[in-house]
């Protein structure tokens, strides 16, 4: 039941500052996801609310108390770590309880708490082993078990899922988000995988060079994403993105660019009136497309498609945009000739548009 | 292709390596066993009438009753026995704890001078023991010495007795303090490498779940370098026990080692083979028991598990 809030926290090593300045505000109960590409400083942000890096400046705040100066044994908090970190010399009761009995807990309390913990992450029939004795996803589980045995009120979780096997991973992100509504903490998870932060956040913070690009529910940074990082970085296959100029047309404002013309809707063409021969990128999920030959023009694209990848009920065409590649997704019934340039039809709702140098959002898909 | 069938050449190979190893060991147990007529007399060999004299001999002070063929007891192989396992254990024992502190420090903590430090631990290793003795010799004489007249000198001296000043030679301190000077750079070396081993999230992992630094050391770091710290332990008490010249120089009467009693055991006019080679034997005893006793603790895969895998 713990707000937490990062106030301006900056780190450096030496003079390479890698984070600059972040600012979050965590509600309680929340699960806030941390996602963005390696080396991005999601880690550095964890580990210093857990207390296992120091802060360079700025404050970190629970529950309106400043916590940057306490050991991480005084923060109240319990961490999950991308490799596990279980003690190997300990067997699963002496590892979930090691907190426990560091609090000098009654033994029957600890006992009872273990069981309790072992029959929650289903590890009740593995209590007297060691870890090394254990699979990939059991030990993933002791981990989490020794985590929730702690009854913190903060969970940190580190990169949790990215050890184990892909499907693994999908079972245990399924059970992350079962325990996630069962077990309500605040809890903060690292990850660089964005359909894990699709999946488990109630909000995702994502980050990129030691900033935050922008935070929200997963919806809000699918549908309206405030720079073409976080386009590109959310869904999947990725966003697809054309330089183009604004241009006036007798229809209307329209992007003009290599092998496309979009004609962009009246409401749109209102906003960005004054920007007219501006450079601009023009973004577009695959998704969005449809194959449709009677797509007037202005509303459509001709592609050259080169690679059908045939995933089930979907298929991802790759294909060309003059020349420029370019990801569709399409039904798997839509009859698809390689080599051919077909034509695919989009929503003017669909489009998204950014500034050419600076990748702010100048235009989302927001429906008037 | 390779062929599991060893090449002929090996089992001589192996003959002669077991030959090498063993050899001297038999030869000492059945020259423990002779009367020092047949050990001189040359005729050497499997063919003689075993007797315990020597050991009676060597074992005077300690058994309870008097051997028949001495007249008196002048080795006494208990005391230096004794002063050997006190040595030996308790330099050893001051050995790993300060090595494992030092070794943790040198690869977990950043201070100034870390890497010097470290490096320089292994350059003194590279002294021979010989170099220091003389040094030594004199501090342990005349500088670490309590005046006879300062209040604890006078203590000293009227609860052991004695005369001049306390010093540190002749003491089982002084012995073993040079020990512990000269074993824990390899100690911390060896340790070192241990400690490297142990994930660093394992620490981190603690100190979430509510342990202080040393909770962390001593039941997380600690139990995870048990092999290193038994390997270390058969090193340094191996060393300690057999030590020879430092110890010669600064024993005295009642601190000597057993080392140094069967070197006292040649005379001008004698040499007690007989006795020499019972000695041996039973100075070879204690370091076999510790070293079944530590090597117990090398499992190998002691972090198996421990972290993704």
């Amino acid at each position: 039941m713990s707000k937490i809030r990062l106030e301006n926290l900056t780190k450096r090593y030496g003079v390479v500052e890698v984070l600059h300045g972040i600012n979050l505000d965590m509600a309680p109960d929340e699960f806030t996801v941390l996602v963005g590409p390696s080396g991005c400083g999601k880690s550095t942000t964890l580990r210093m609310i857990a207390g296992l890096e120091s802060v360079s400046s700025g404050e970190i705040y629970v529950d309106d108390t400043p916590v940057s100066h306490l050991d991480p044994k005084d923060r109240d908090l319990a961490m999950v770590f991308q490799d596990y970190a279980l003690y190997p010399h300990m067997d699963v009761a002496r590892n979930i309880s090691f907190a426990l009995r560091l609090q000098k807990r009654p033994k029957a309390e600890i006992a009872a708490k273990v069981r309790e913990v072992a029959d929650l992450v289903g590890l009740t029939d593995f209590l007297s082993r060691k870890p090394g004795e254990l699979s990939g996803g059991q030990r993933q589980r002791v981990a989490m078990a020794r985590a929730l045995a702690k009854d913190s009120s903060i969970f940190l979780f580190d990169e949790p899922l990215s050890n184990l096997d892909a499907k693994l991973r999908g079972q245990m992100r399924a059970e992350l988000a079962l325990m996630s509504q069962r077990v309500r903490k605040n809890m903060i998870y690292v990850t660089h995988d964005q359909i894990e932060a699709m999946t488990l956040a109630d909000r995702i913070v994502v980050m990129e060079g030691g900033h935050i690009q922008q935070q929200g529910t997963p919806e809000e940074l699918f549908k309206r994403p405030a720079n073409r990082f976080v386009a590109g970085f959310i869904g999947s296959p990725p966003m697809n993105f054309l330089n183009g100029t604004l241009t006036e047309t007798p229809t209307g404002l329209a992007v003009q660019g290599d092998g496309f013309a979009i004609t962009l809707p009246e409401w749109a063409g209102r906003d960005l009136a004054s920007s007219a021969s501006r450079e601009i990128t023009l973004g577009i999920r695959p998704s969005d497309l449809r194959f449709d030959p009677e797509a007037p023009e202005g509303a459509g694209f001709d592609l050259n498609v080169r690679v059908s990848e045939y995933i089930g009920a979907q298929s991802v065409l790759l294909c060309d945009c003059g020349s420029v590649s370019f990801t569709v997704e399409v039904k798997s019934e839509t009859p698809i000739a390689l080599g051919e340039k077909l034509r695919f039809g989009c929503q003017a709702e669909a489009l998204h548009l950014f500034d050419k140098t600076s990748g702010q959002a100048v235009l989302n898909n927001k429906h008037p | 292709m390779q062929s599991d069938r060893p090449n002929p050449a090996f089992y001589p190979l192996l003959a002669a390596l077991i030959f090498m190893a063993v050899g001297p060991i038999v030869l000492m147990l059945a020259n423990s066993f002779k009367l020092d007529v047949d050990i001189i007399s040359g005729t050497s060999g499997l063919f003689f009438l075993p007797t315990i004299q020597n050991y009676e001999t060597a074992l005077c002070d300690v058994l309870w009753y008097e051997p028949e063929h001495l007249d008196f007891c002048q080795f006494k192989f208990g005391g230096a026995f004794i002063n050997s396992i006190i040595i030996a254990l308790v330099s050893t024992a001051l050995t790993l704890v300060l090595g494992c502190m030092a070794a943790y420090a040198l690869v977990r903590f950043r201070f100034m001078g870390r890497d010097a430090a470290s490096f320089t631990t292994l350059m003194v290793r590279m002294v021979p023991p010989a170099v220091l003795l003389v040094p030594v010799f004199g501090l342990w004489n005349n500088d670490f010495c309590i005046g006879k007249r300062t209040w604890l000198g006078e203590l000293i001296r009227d609860s052991f007795g004695g005369r001049g000043d306390v010093c540190l030679e002749g003491t089982h301190s002084g012995i073993i303090l040079i020990y512990v000077a000269m074993n824990l750079p390899f100690v911390i070396w060896i340790l070192q490498s241990f400690i490297v081993q142990v994930p660093r999230s394992l620490e981190e992992a603690a100190r979430v779940d509510g342990a202080g630094p040393f909770q962390v050391f001593f039941q997380i770091v600690l139990p995870l370098i048990k092999p290193g710290l038994a390997a270390a332990a058969i090193f340094t008490f191996r060393i300690a026990w057999n030590e020879y010249l430092l110890a010669s120089a600064l024993s005295d009467r009642d601190t000597k080692t057993v080392p140094i009693l069967i070197v006292n055991n040649v005379s001008e006019f004698n040499i007690e083979w007989g006795v020499i080679m019972a000695t041996g034997m039973l100075l070879a005893i204690p370091p076999i028991i510790f070293t079944l006793f530590a090597s117990r603790q090398i499992i190998t895969g002691m972090t198996a598990g421990a972290v993704k895998g």
